[in-house]
């Protein structure tokens, strides 16, 4: 048994061991949990995928005479204008009045790259807050606060994507071609952060985390948190699960982990990097650290029809091989989220731990053990 | 020597059976990646020929000797590899192998050799870095 306080001890006088999850998962071919426990202090995590629920909390600074801004547009992108006068907040899948394919996600980039906006805000004008219009350019340097507050990110496993029907779909699982030609899946599986804690025995409310190539905070239970999803023999949710809402100072990110996408007739989407150090306090944390990518299972979904109905289950090691098996049909692969980037990110985390820049939180508070989603029903 | 040509025919000229005799006469593989033609009207063949540079020459001369205009196909998928963040969404509608990830590296491989140019990629691609380039008129 260790504690956090003892990890961060050998953090702080740069004798921690840290393994990236996929490193752990080899060493567990040949080690048991308890001698993992033993010997790995932590596990760093990655994950850069598509994340819509994201956003950017920006303070735009007063204005003189002052505005008591109620309609703005960055980039001619609305964005939500309803939270005191000068503080806004871009929703990362707003989409410009003139460019379906240009949204928030790409303001957001666009300032975190150091680049001027064009900012356009207007007003009916109070006795406080006269002026009615502005029309202005900013950048990350002009404004006061620019920082990601993001309401669902890293979800805890995701289904894959395929569509039976007899034409092409474009959805936010990307292009799925007919009769099942294709399937699309998110996750870096045995890299990725919720997948490595399942239970959420060390991830909580003030875990610091790595978030878009800086240091951030899981802010709260993401929306939709789920806990009642179907568990495989390994204790891994066979579909999307628990999701983290996580919050971290933009004007620090890169765009290197950060970047604007959209996709073809869905929309604007945003692809977030987010690493999450996991300690290994102990051999349940070691087990589970050592998942595997053939031991993680998700559903397969057919979008193509409209209660999209679960038609199989396979797991990450078929998932990245290029083709799955379902319903008797090979099925080429292909993943949404890059494993490249999420290695990168686990990569930079464990540097930044080794170094000593880097410490492990205790959670303020645990998630929810029991939480489950609601549909919205037509009431009157 | 492997090239790709487009050929493109008058409504007389699409009678006459070129590809076949481009076969028989100067030996060239001939690989039909896209035909737009109907006997009567104008068409356009983008065409692959494999065979010594010498019989493709000879080969093309003929074709322009029967009034088949032939130019190099340039026309081909643009990628603009900087900015790829190797996700792979592209690779699950690549179904001619020109897209792939690597499985050890996990980055994106572009064989342009394998790319038909079908352009399904283009709209895969959630940071539109695919393009398909202007055909040589």
């Amino acid at each position: 048994m260790k504690t956090i306080e003892q990890i961060n001890e050998k953090i702080r006088n740069g004798s921690a061991v840290v393994f990236t999850a996929e490193e752990v998962s080899r060493m567990a071919e040949t080690m048991t949990p308890a001698e993992i426990a033993e010997e790995v202090d932590v596990v760093t995590t990655g994950t850069f995928g598509p994340m819509c629920s994201s956003g950017a909390f920006i303070n735009f600074g007063h204005y003189n005479p002052p505005i008591r801004m109620e309609e703005i547009s960055l980039n001619d992108v609305p964005i939500f204008a309803g939270v005191a006068a000068v503080d806004a907040y871009i929703g990362a899948t707003s989409e410009s009045a003139f460019d379906e394919t240009y949204g928030g996600a790409h303001i957001i980039e666009a300032l975190i790259a150091g680049k001027d906006v064009k900012l356009k805000a207007r007003a009916k004008g109070t006795d406080c807050y006269p002026t009615k219009e502005v029309q202005t350019v900013i950048n990350k340097n002009t404004v006061n606060e620019f920082y990601l507050f993001n309401p669902r990110n890293a979800y805890q496993n995701y289904s894959v994507a395929v569509n039976s029907q007899k034409h092409s779909i474009y959805t936010y699982m990307g292009s799925l071609m007919p009769h099942m030609e294709n399937a699309t899946y998110s996750t870096s599986g045995e890299l990725s952060p919720l997948l490595n804690d399942p239970e959420l025995r060390t991830i909580g409310i003030g875990t610091r985390i790595f978030l878009g190539g800086t240091q951030g905070f899981v802010s709260w239970y993401g929306t939709q948190f789920n806990t009642q999803k179907p568990k495989n023999k390994y204790g891994i949710p066979t579909s999307n699960a628990a999701t983290l809402a996580v919050i971290g100072n933009a004007k620090e990110m890169s765009t290197e982990y950060i970047r604007a996408a959209y996709f073809e007739k869905y929309g604007v989407s945003i692809f977030i990097g987010i690493g999450i150090p996991i300690p290994v306090l102990d051999e349940d944390v070691a087990k589970a650290v050592s998942i595997r990518n053939c031991q993680i299972e998700t559903s397969v979904v057919d979008y193509g029809l409209e209660d999209k109905p679960v038609i199989g289950i396979v797991n990450y090691g078929e998932l990245r091989s290029g083709t799955i098996r379902v319903q008797g049909k090979e099925i080429k692969t292909g993943s949404l989220s890059s494993l490249e980037k999420a290695r990168k990110i686990a990569e930079e985390l464990k540097k930044w731990i080794k170094n000593g820049e880097f410490l492990l939180s205790q959670p303020v508070e645990m998630m929810p053990k029991n939480s489950s989603v609601k549909g919205l029903e037509q009431r009157s | 020597m492997k090239k790709r040509f487009v050929f493109r025919f008058s409504p007389d000229t699409v009678k006459k059976p070129l590809m076949s005799y481009l076969v028989r006469e100067f030996n060239i593989d001939v690989n039909i990646w896209n035909a737009d033609i109907s006997y009567g009207r104008e068409g356009k063949l983008v065409v692959e020929l494999e065979g010594d540079e010498n019989s493709i020459e000879k080969g093309l001369a003929y074709a322009r000797s029967i009034g088949v205009n032939c130019s190099p196909s340039i026309k081909e998928l643009q990628f603009n590899r900087e900015k790829c963040i190797n996700c792979g969404s592209c690779t699950s509608v690549c179904f001619y192998g020109a897209l792939q990830i690597n499985q050890e590296s996990w980055e994106l491989n572009y064989d342009p050799e394998q790319c038909v140019v079908c352009g399904l990629c283009i709209k895969a691609c959630p940071l539109q870095l695919f393009s398909i380039s202007r055909e040589e008129e």
